[in-house]
């Protein structure tokens, strides 16, 4: 494959479908690491695995904890930033059949995510939270998160749907991109959001992920002839 | 009790447990001869294994500030993540410089099993095209053999690896010994079928060393996906759970981990190599090995540098370098051109429990070929690795229950990227910085590369050409990129101790074994003599296999 350099968290991370049944998964893994270390022979040890330079997740810390601490505070963000997030991710990717951004969490993995990130990326970040107060204020005289559901929407609307130029434009060409500040603002917001709440297991299910971890062979495609579809 | 490892005579000590690495501890140990296999960091077992692990579960969900501090280099690679970030090399232990206007990536691995535990297993062999380009087009010298030489060694590398793939005839990528190949989309079939009829270009399925049917030992892939975060079942190779395992089993190789080579010993009066000095990882306590030779299996950049760190009177400047080529003609793929769009008419809709197939399609080279004759202005050529598959759309308009519906829409996507030929040129390079050193004490590298014209000529043509195949196939939405990421990107670095028949123009001759020391060798990518432009690490293995049957009729011989 091509080398990807990720910008932010791209597609290929949003997790594949796993396993909720871990306790199934760690017993495969108990049985296959009896049957690694008889096959490696004596010169192995099952002490040189743990002895150093595990991440956590090799350690299989569940590192999500804790976004569901009852204690948790923000790292980051100040309690009108915080809210302002709630209240935006919510309206960007609300509660219909499945539950929305704010179920999922997603203002407290961003605070942490902006947490540990260098400062230019946090004051874009805090900036574009105030961009948008800045619009709301000019059309409404208020706070976005002090806002109607439905002026909410209205403002968001006038952002979500930017004009497209033609197709045959190159990649990171700026005419692509949208124009006015604000909107660019919404829109890294908008990303932000959509990788936060699709990255959490309530987005995973919200995409259909059925808990299993492998659904192989792949089959292909098969269609008869040249009808693809 | 067991002898102490350090106080024995070996026949040979192999540095480096990767894909070569491996391959010469199995090959040499399974002959016969005593083995140290010699590996910088430490043992790797399925228990850290974390393909099955969903991202959610990682704090930063592979963002870890942790990843960042410690390994800003190492996360340019795409396999290098919150997962796995411990196998990669720690970026503040082992520096190495670069020219400010030379940017270089170097990613590298120290574990046991190296860079194979996380390699794209893309297998490829190179053809008379490759080995003899230079008879061809008169650009710098063929290799010192030919495809026929390398075929027995290919069938013996891929009969044992288990490459899927599947057979086309095309003279540009000799087809192998194959197991079943892995399945085509929709998308992926059209585009085949058009680039064929409209180009006469032949687009393949991706050929991985990854097993579709039970293989020596090894379960078939399971489609979970991120084979660079380990696999429990071995599906794909990686070397600890094949090749190094087999040769532990002979009871003829001891393993060596933490043991970070600084350098080769020499024995001056009779000029040959009698072991190696290494510091230990944790204890940084300076050890030597001794061996009747010894076998550099390193990576190439890593390789090199040991040889260079390994200067005596009589070699001054590096250990091998008579000719003064050691450290130069330094290779990476050029990446960076191809082309994306969407096949707006496929409305298989993306899934979110699919078989994820650890593979793509392959496009094969055509500039440059026998069948098309010599291009007007670009040497050489380049292949496309791509695919095309439904995609959750992220990027969709809108807000509320209108996006989280047209997310789920999703795109039809197909994509093309060029892997290109990066030419042989002296003046790309390493060597020793001297004001630099790694966390053992070990002098570190210097890398001096760019890519030329003619590697940014081939990025735009791919771009160009990438754009055409995919409208011609109906995609829409055609989005190209013409320019060329930084050297070392493409992390097939190969080159620096060139093979070829002639002393003073090369450094190792036709079997991997250095002109100025006999019972030296290099067996991993430093002896390419061309990049080709296909992934090089198959063909580093069916080399390495050479060699060491060469040094083991040598020892036959009692030449050694």
């Amino acid at each position: 494959m091509a080398i990807p350099v990720p910008e932010f968290i791209p597609l290929s991370e949003i997790p594949r479908q796993l396993s909720a049944a871990l306790n199934r998964r760690d017993l495969i893994r108990a049985g296959l690491l009896a049957a690694a270390a008889s096959a490696l022979g004596p010169s192995f040890s099952l002490g040189q695995a743990v002895e150093s330079g595990l991440t956590p997740a090799a350690r299989g810390e569940d590192g999500a904890a804790f976004l569901t601490d009852p204690d948790w505070k923000p790292a980051f963000l100040n309690d009108h930033q915080n809210e302002t997030l709630i209240v935006l991710s919510d309206v960007v990717i609300p509660a219909t059949d499945t539950p929305g951004a704010k179920a999922a969490l997603v203002n407290r993995y961003l605070d942490l995510l902006v947490s540990v990130q260098p400062s230019e990326f946090q004051q874009e970040f805090v900036a574009a939270l105030k961009s948008i107060d800045t619009g709301s204020q000019a059309e409404f005289g208020k706070d976005f998160r002090d806002l109607a559901h439905e002026d909410q929407i209205w403002l968001l609307t006038a952002w979500a749907y930017p004009e497209r130029s033609s197709h045959w434009t190159e990649r990171n060409d700026p005419h692509t991109k949208p124009a006015d500040l604000a909107q660019q603002h919404f829109h890294r917001l908008k990303a932000l959001i959509a990788a936060a709440y699709y990255g959490s297991e309530i987005g995973q299910k919200e995409l259909g992920w059925d808990g299993e971890i492998t659904h192989g062979p792949y089959q292909g495609c098969e269609h008869q002839g040249p009808a693809h579809k | 009790m067991a002898q102490d490892p350090l106080q024995q005579t070996y026949d040979a000590i192999v540095v480096g447990s990767g894909a070569t690495g491996g391959w010469a501890a199995k090959r040499l140990s399974e002959a016969g001869l005593k083995v140290a296999l010699l590996e910088a960091g430490r043992a790797v077992t399925a228990r850290e294994f974390t393909e099955h692990m969903p991202s959610f579960q990682l704090k930063y969900r592979n963002h870890s500030p942790e990843v960042m501090r410690t390994r800003p280099i190492q996360r340019q690679c795409y396999a290098c993540m919150e997962y796995n970030y411990e196998w990669f090399v720690n970026d503040l232990e082992n520096p190495y410089s670069t020219p400010a206007d030379r940017p270089f990536t170097w990613q590298r691995l120290r574990v046991l099993g190296g860079r194979s535990l996380v390699w794209g297993r893309q297998s490829y062999r190179l053809s008379d095209v490759d080995f003899k380009a230079a008879s061809r087009d008169g650009y710098d010298v063929d290799w010192p053999f030919s495809y026929t030489d390398l075929l027995p060694f290919y069938d013996i590398v891929e009969n044992y690896v288990g490459i899927s793939g599947a057979a086309e005839k095309n003279e540009m990528l000799p087809d192998g010994q194959f197991l079943p190949a892995m399945k085509m989309s929709c998308g992926e079939m059209r585009l085949r079928d058009s680039v064929q009829k409209n180009f006469g270009r032949t687009l393949t399925i991706g050929r991985t060393a990854i097993v579709t049917q039970p293989h020596n030992g090894r379960a078939p892939c399971h489609y979970c996906g991120p084979c660079e975060r380990g696999c429990m079942t071995y599906s794909y190779f990686s070397s600890p759970f094949t090749t190094v395992k087999d040769a532990l089993k002979t009871g003829n190789c001891t393993l060596i981990t933490d043991a970070i080579v600084s350098h080769v010993d020499m024995n001056t009066s009779s000029n040959k190599a009698q072991g190696v000095t290494f510091v230990h990882r944790t204890t940084r306590e300076t050890k030597q090995v001794r061996a009747k030779t010894v076998v550099l299996c390193a990576q190439a950049l890593e390789s090199t540098r040991i040889l260079l760190n390994s200067a005596t009177p009589d070699y001054a400047t590096g250990l091998g370098n008579s000719s003064g080529l050691l450290g130069h003609y330094l290779m990476d793929h050029v990446v960076g051109g191809g082309a994306s769009g969407t096949f707006e008419d496929l409305k298989t809709p993306p899934s979110a429990n699919p078989p994820h197939r650890p593979n793509g399609v392959y496009l094969v080279r055509f500039r440059n070929t026998p069948k098309e004759g010599k291009h007007p202005h670009l040497l050489r050529g380049y292949g496309f690795q791509g695919g095309s598959m439904p995609e959750f759309n992220m990027d969709a308009q809108g807000i509320g229950a209108d996006y989280k519906k047209a997310v789920k829409v999703g795109t039809y996507g197909v994509s093309l990227g060029a892997f290109g030929e990066s030419l042989a040129r002296f003046d790309n390079f390493c060597e020793i910085d001297t004001n630099l050193k790694d966390a053992w004490g070990i002098p570190a590298l210097r890398i001096s590369m760019a890519h030329g014209k003619n590697e940014a000529d081939l990025m735009r043509d791919a771009g160009v050409t990438a754009a055409e195949m995919l409208e011609a196939a109906g995609a829409k939405n055609i989005s190209l990129t013409t320019g060329t990421e930084m050297p070392g990107m493409a992390i097939h670095e190969v080159g620096t101790a060139r093979m070829g028949n002639d002393p003073k123009k090369s450094v190792l001759n036709a079997f991997c074994q250095s002109h100025d020391v006999s019972n030296l060798l290099v067996t991993d990518g430093s002896g390419f003599v061309s990049s080709a432009c296909q992934n090089p690490t198959l063909t580093m293995m069916a080399i390495t296999v050479r060699a060491c049957d060469q040094l083991i009729n040598r020892f036959k011989r009692n030449e050694v």
